[in-house]
């Protein structure tokens, strides 16, 4: 991935994260939701299932969503990705697809 | 995560669409009983409504979700009563349009009998008044024994490893701890005639809910009624039929507010 100039002088925007980053970012996120099951030490991959692995209900989902909103802003809105899919779709979800999504949304909301 | 002190509990809400300088027409979202929490909105109408210009509110009630589990006090007054301070907390002092699905219903027609001044309207997808069918139906789900929800844990435990197993294990943990099956039958009802209610109602139904057969006589009792039966939906009509409940709800919605608008002029 290169940077494109922006053309605005002294403009400081960082570049979007990679995915390595985002995936950090998740999983710290994710500790956090995780922590009230005592399961904050449960090893989070691209791999991991929210359901079959983190067994994490709808109402935690809404937890992790409102907190990815409060760390990349509207721009990550996870309620929407979710909404626009059905439920087998919900269930097969993984941390990788998360990641993959908020890396897309980040680059789209700097092309734009 | 948001959590606002209402009524001694610490109550979960997440509000969509919110903005501090122009206000929009605020709408209240209700879930259901037991095994059900504010994501059932937060993933479905919610961001929909927020994206339509409305200032979206959901919470999880009492014993519910991540809202406080307190052992006893889960009359429908109690619930009413943390909706009115719900709005207070919130510095809601416009009239709220109520949504709610199944007891979420229950609450809302509560809420505009108790408070008719805070209500601008009531949506109820499969919900009922809290009148005496109300109360019968909730002391057969609820107290006498062969319990829905008792019978999916059991089979549940027979069969581990099935799918969304977490929300059964959270309602039966409530049922155990809480007094919430005995003192719902027992809450305060409104009076037969439902007079109480005075502010329009749009109440969804699924035809294939038992529930269904109750169009014709709200709409013959309330003074402003509008009632839609969903053809072939059971009682999960709102997950069953997402976008039709939506279209639907969002339409009532934009109605009102134009009624208000003319009415204001």
């Amino acid at each position: 991935m290169t940077t494109e100039p922006t053309g605005l002088e002294g403009a400081t925007r960082p570049a979007a994260p990679d995915e390595a980053t985002v995936l950090a970012d998740i999983s710290a996120i994710l500790r956090t939701v995780l922590e009230e099951y005592g399961l904050d030490d449960a090893e989070i991959t691209p791999e991991t299932s929210f359901h079959d692995d983190l067994e994490l209900e709808s109402i935690d989902l809404v937890t992790l969503s409102a907190q990815l909103r409060e760390f990349y802003g509207e721009r990550v809105n996870f309620a929407a990705f979710i909404a626009d899919r059905g439920l087998e779709e919900i269930i097969a979800l993984t941390v990788g697809d998360l990641v993959g999504y908020v890396v897309g949304s980040l680059a789209v909301a700097e092309v734009g | 995560m948001p959590k606002i002190r209402v009524n001694g509990l610490d109550v979960h809400v997440q509000r969509l669409g919110h903005t501090g300088d122009a206000p929009r027409p605020v709408v209240v979202l209700i879930h259901g009983l037991l095994i059900d929490t504010l994501a059932s909105y937060y993933f479905s109408l919610g961001p929909m409504l927020a994206e339509e210009g409305m200032d979206v509110v959901m919470y999880d009630l009492r014993g519910h979700g991540k809202t406080s589990r307190p052992p006893t006090g889960y009359l429908l007054e109690d619930f009413v009563t943390d909706l009115d301070e719900l709005l207070d907390a919130l510095e809601v002092d416009r009239p709220v349009h109520l949504v709610g699905n199944s007891f979420g219903g229950a609450i809302a027609y509560a809420m505009a009998a108790a408070h008719p001044e805070r209500v601008a309207s009531v949506v109820a997808i499969e919900g009922e008044p809290p009148a005496r069918t109300w109360q019968e139906s909730m002391y057969a789900g609820l107290v006498e024994g062969d319990l829905v929800i008792e019978r999916v844990t059991e089979w549940l435990r027979e069969n581990p490893g099935e799918r969304n197993m977490r929300p059964f294990r959270t309602a039966g943990k409530t049922l155990d701890a809480t007094t919430i099956a005995q003192e719902i039958p027992q809450s305060r009802l409104i009076d037969e005639d439902l007079s109480a209610i005075r502010c329009p109602v749009f109440a969804m139904f699924g035809g294939a809910s038992v529930l269904a057969a109750q169009a014709g006589p709200l709409e013959a009792l309330l003074a402003d009624c509008r009632t839609v039966v969903l053809p072939d939906r059971g009682h999960s009509v709102m997950v069953e039929a997402t976008r039709e409940t939506y279209t639907l709800v969002r339409d009532w919605l934009f109605e009102q507010e134009t009624h208000a608008l003319r009415g204001a002029r």
